[in-house]
């Protein structure tokens, strides 16, 4: 029996996020296509000023659905009927399925911030390249560690604490900074010299030199990996390596070289960019976009393992569900 | 003439005595800090405690650890103790509390579950920490499990919720940045020997840079339903000085997962 957010986790990246009415066409230069003049605002220290609390969430998924295959952009209406299909698809509060099913949907949008909208400029997914929107062919190898890896969690679900995702584990929400159902706010804060990424979940700093320092040693893996950042004009572009080889994106290795960029293209919004780079696990590099919107909010504490309930007691019914079918013999 | 030469040598003595007070106040007025753009001391960097507090607060022999297979690995250092005047003010039924978590701090101890330290904690665990300093926030990241809190320097007002690290708003005063932190819950402790508080606790913090790498850390503890007076503690923040030095993770939630699940684990059939 599925727990109602692993059905939750199926649907994590289709998510939505309002923007400021910016159209952002993929191959145009640096400034934005508005008529107002915009002046990019800079930091005491001189950098392009990327400071503030963001939020990405957004309807649009990763990975272009097979349905709109052929479409990277979606008209108006495609994109309300998209949108439409989405609400429904993710409503715990519909009314189908009896008792049982409606205690397994209590996990519902209530607890959520998804957003309402896709993307300003109706892009049927994140990912911009490759052209189709989809993540590039796993390699063999891969292939088969994923399978390998999904084969014994789905034997051995709810056995131990080692079964369930990184979010269930309240270990960490990961690299790179997708959208997910909640929690979707990140702050930034430049001093001289750095610039750090504050995740409200699982509250973790990320706190990135700008001094040109080589990496780590490559014997230190880390679960967030170990970044580096420079400008490039006016945007920021943190390079990580060093990634554990418990860490996995989609099907990537310890070999994951990932590439942000991190551009703020008006007052409202940063355009995050990335790209996964691991020639051992993906047959092609690719690379998605995501706008990341300005919002007042703060980011609060939020003390994931100190109320980890769930895990215990996921773990404990699992037990008690055997006992009971086992006539409760001890 | 005897009496003469003893007046000058007394005055040449008390002489000598006041330029050696003035020349120390000197010494430690006379340090200009390297200041950020907007003309604060530049805390940024990588600090780290030099002392046993993290395992009590209160000045305490060696001894023996909890755990018979660590041997002297998991012994208790000693520690002079950083509480101004040696000891903890308890009410008569919070020392009491305290004995209880003192002969518990095996099971008891948050930090033997990897649950966030609280402050002022958080400062003398043994891992390092790092400030980022901005005119309107002050990020305090800590290796501990990535602990990290926000100082608020624009009157963010009172807490809106209670947390493990509290609420924290911070000015400055001269040279000495003043942290004022609230809303914390009763769930941390202020050290492995069951030093606790309750949800009213109230802690304002100093940090002050007296030399280019030491920082003059100051904690005020305030907690009427505990302690029957406020109380201080003290100690030097030293800055990692190694070359391109750098927090690294120690992300202890999964470190911990088989004490807290191993017993809720699937047992292998017979």
């Amino acid at each position: 029996m599925n727990a109602p957010f692993r059905i939750a986790t199926a649907v994590v990246l289709a998510a939505a996020t309002h923007l400021a009415g910016q159209v952002f066409k993929p191959a145009a230069a640096k400034t934005s296509s508005t008529a107002k003049a915009w002046t990019q605002p800079r930091t005491a220290d001189g950098q392009p000023d990327l400071e503030g609390v963001w939020t990405n969430s957004t309807l649009t998924p990763l990975e272009r659905p097979a349905e709109l295959a052929g479409k990277p952009y979606l008209t108006e209406q495609e994109a309300a009927d998209f949108v439409k299909r989405l609400l429904q698809q993710v409503n715990s509060d519909r009314r189908d399925g009896g008792p049982q099913v409606d205690v397994n949907r209590s996990y519902n949008e209530f607890w959520r911030d998804r957003g309402n909208d896709l993307v300003a400029d109706r892009r049927s997914s994140l990912i911009v390249d490759p052209s189709d929107g989809r993540i590039p062919p796993l390699t063999p190898e891969a292939q088969k560690r994923v399978a390998e890896t999904r084969a014994f969690n789905q034997q051995h679900a709810n056995e131990g604490p080692e079964t369930f995702s990184l979010w269930e584990r309240c270990i960490m929400r990961g690299l790179p900074l997708v959208p997910g159902p909640y929690n979707n706010d990140f702050q930034i804060v430049q001093s001289a010299g750095s610039v750090t990424i504050l995740a409200e979940m699982i509250h973790d700093a990320r706190i990135i030199p700008l001094d040109g320092r080589p990496h780590a040693p490559a014997g230190i893996r880390q679960w967030m990996g170990d970044s580096r950042g420079h400008w490039e004009g006016n945007t920021l572009v943190v390079d990580t390596t060093n990634f554990s080889p418990k860490f996995s994106f989609r099907g990537s290795d310890a070999n994951l070289h990932l590439i942000e960029r991190f551009t703020r293209v008006d007052p409202e919004t940063i355009m995050y960019e990335f790209t996964v780079d691991d020639p051992t696990a993906f047959t092609k590099p690719w690379t998605a976009r995501v706008p990341m919107r300005k919002t007042p909010e703060r980011v609060f504490e939020y003390a994931c393992h100190e109320g980890n309930y769930a895990l215990a007691d996921i773990l404990a019914g699992a037990r008690a569900q055997e006992k009971s079918a086992a006539g409760g013999a001890h | 003439m005897r009496n003469r030469s003893m007046a000058c040598i007394n005055v040449l003595m008390t002489g000598v005595a006041i330029l050696a007070l003035a020349s120390t106040a000197a010494f430690a007025q006379s340090f200009k800090p390297p200041r950020t753009a907007d003309g604060k001391p530049n805390l940024n960097g990588i600090w780290q405690v030099m002392n046993t507090a993290n395992w009590d607060i209160a000045p305490h022999a060696a001894q023996a650890g909890q755990v018979v297979a660590l041997g002297a690995t998991g012994a208790e250092p000693a520690g002079l103790g950083v509480v101004e005047g040696g000891e903890i003010p308890y009410l008569p039924d919070a020392l009491k509390t305290k004995q209880q978590n003192y002969a518990n701090r095996l099971k008891n101890d948050p930090e033997v579950k990897c649950y966030l330290p609280g402050v002022p904690r958080a400062t003398y665990m043994p891992y390092p920490f790092q400030i980022v300093q901005t005119p309107k926030t002050i990020l305090m990241s800590y290796e501990y499990d990535g602990a990290v809190r926000t100082i608020y320097m624009d009157n963010p007002g009172p807490a809106p919720v209670d947390s493990w690290m509290g609420w924290s708003a911070g000015h400055w005063e001269g040279d000495t940045l003043v942290v004022d932190v609230t809303g914390f819950n009763d769930s941390t402790w202020f050290d492995r020997a069951g030093d606790f508080h309750s949800d009213e606790l109230h802690v304002v913090e100093r940090y002050t840079l007296v030399s280019p790498d030491v920082i003059n850390y100051e904690a005020t503890i305030q907690d009427p339903k505990v302690f029957s007076r406020t109380w201080k503690m003290s100690m030097p923040l030293y800055r990692h000085v190694e070359k391109n030095f750098q927090l690294l993770e120690f992300k202890c939630v999964e470190f911990v997962e088989e004490l807290l699940y191993g017993h809720l684990r699937k047992q292998p059939s017979k």
